[in-house]
């Protein structure tokens, strides 16, 4: 025999609903403590990160178009063209890699709101990316000078589409560290607000580390 | 229509027989399977097809480390507040009176 049941008749009242009822002093318990739900990167990071993912696409082409070139060839650099300036071209590395490390640290300095080492660190970086595209400038024109040109061969026409195309970006990189150097002059970052600045770092770390894939790829191998 | 069926496979018939060169199924068919060549075009495509999922991921990687490191400074944030006295109110069941 069943001694209680846990039907009930539709017109029979609830039970216990009145204790349910909010009351003052000890009613109902507020929403449990959630952790503030803040975005864990902005949105222009985002879509900068996004952005370096094309280009990196871009230059994937661009090196598997070389390795295309670079694996099928008998004999690499093909006669009678001039070899590549691997030891200066190392030193111009160090000094890329060095821009990125003050880049780095700049990023360190807004954040600690330290905007005097902020730019000076900058202004070293804008300057270590000058004196790596002056370089690879002067090195280019001894290049042409010594008959490697873009319509010579497959190997000229390769290097200088491989590495031009990364000095325009750090051109662009240079004009971006540049804009925000004004910006930070003009107190536009701050330690809470200095996204123009992390991107423009994430620009440059891409534009830095893409360049010692290419300088062992073409250079070195 | 029958006769025109019938020229128009003629047609293709012919000029797939009169045609100078062979065509490939694919651009790259002329490499052959071995040879300095096809093993170019191999490291190339092995490349390429590791090229998305190294994007993608290195993304994905920078999206996760942000997240950790942001979810531990806040959890040391909440600690410096506890530590200092400063408690959160919240619903707590003794005080409640239940």
């Amino acid at each position: 025999m069943v001694k209680s049941s846990t039907a009930r008749r539709l017109d029979e009242p609830l039970v216990g609903v009145e204790h349910k009822q909010p009351v003052f002093g000890g009613g109902e318990p507020p929403a449990p403590p959630v952790r503030p739900n803040a975005p864990v990167g902005s949105n222009a990071a985002l879509a900068v990160a996004m952005f370096l993912g094309a280009e990196a696409m871009f230059f994937a082409g661009l090196i598997g178009a070389y390795i295309v070139f670079r694996v099928a060839a008998p004999i690499w650099p093909p006669p009678f063209q001039p070899r590549l300036p691997i030891g200066v071209t190392g030193v111009n590395t160090l000094i890329l890699l060095a821009s990125a490390v003050t880049m780095r640290w700049s990023l360190r300095a807004v954040r600690a709101n330290d905007r005097k080492q902020l730019i000076r660190l900058l202004a070293t970086t804008a300057a270590l990316g000058g004196i790596f595209l002056a370089i690879q400038g002067f090195e280019w024109i001894r290049l042409i000078h010594f008959g490697l040109t873009v319509s010579s061969s497959v190997y000229g026409g390769l290097f200088y589409t491989l590495i031009g195309f990364h000095g325009l970006h750090v051109l662009g990189a240079l004009i971006w560290l540049l804009t925000v150097f004004v910006l930070t002059q003009q107190g536009r970052f701050s330690k809470e607000r200095h996204v123009g600045l992390q991107t423009c770092c994430m620009y440059w770390t891409f534009v830095v580390g893409l360049w010692p894939v290419l300088y062992g790829l073409i250079y070195l191998y | 229509m029958r006769q025109r069926i019938i020229f128009g496979l003629v047609s293709v018939w012919t000029a797939y027989f009169s045609m100078p060169t062979l065509a490939y199924a694919c651009s790259v068919c002329w490499a052959g399977d071995t040879g300095p060549t096809a093993d170019a075009f191999n490291w190339s495509v092995i490349f390429l097809m590791a090229a998305p999922y190294t994007v993608v991921g290195s993304i994905a990687g920078w999206l996760f480390y942000t997240h950790r490191r942001s979810a531990a400074k806040h959890e040391k944030k909440e600690k410096n507040e506890t530590a200092k006295g400063l408690v959160h109110l919240t619903w707590n069941p003794k005080e409640s009176g239940r």
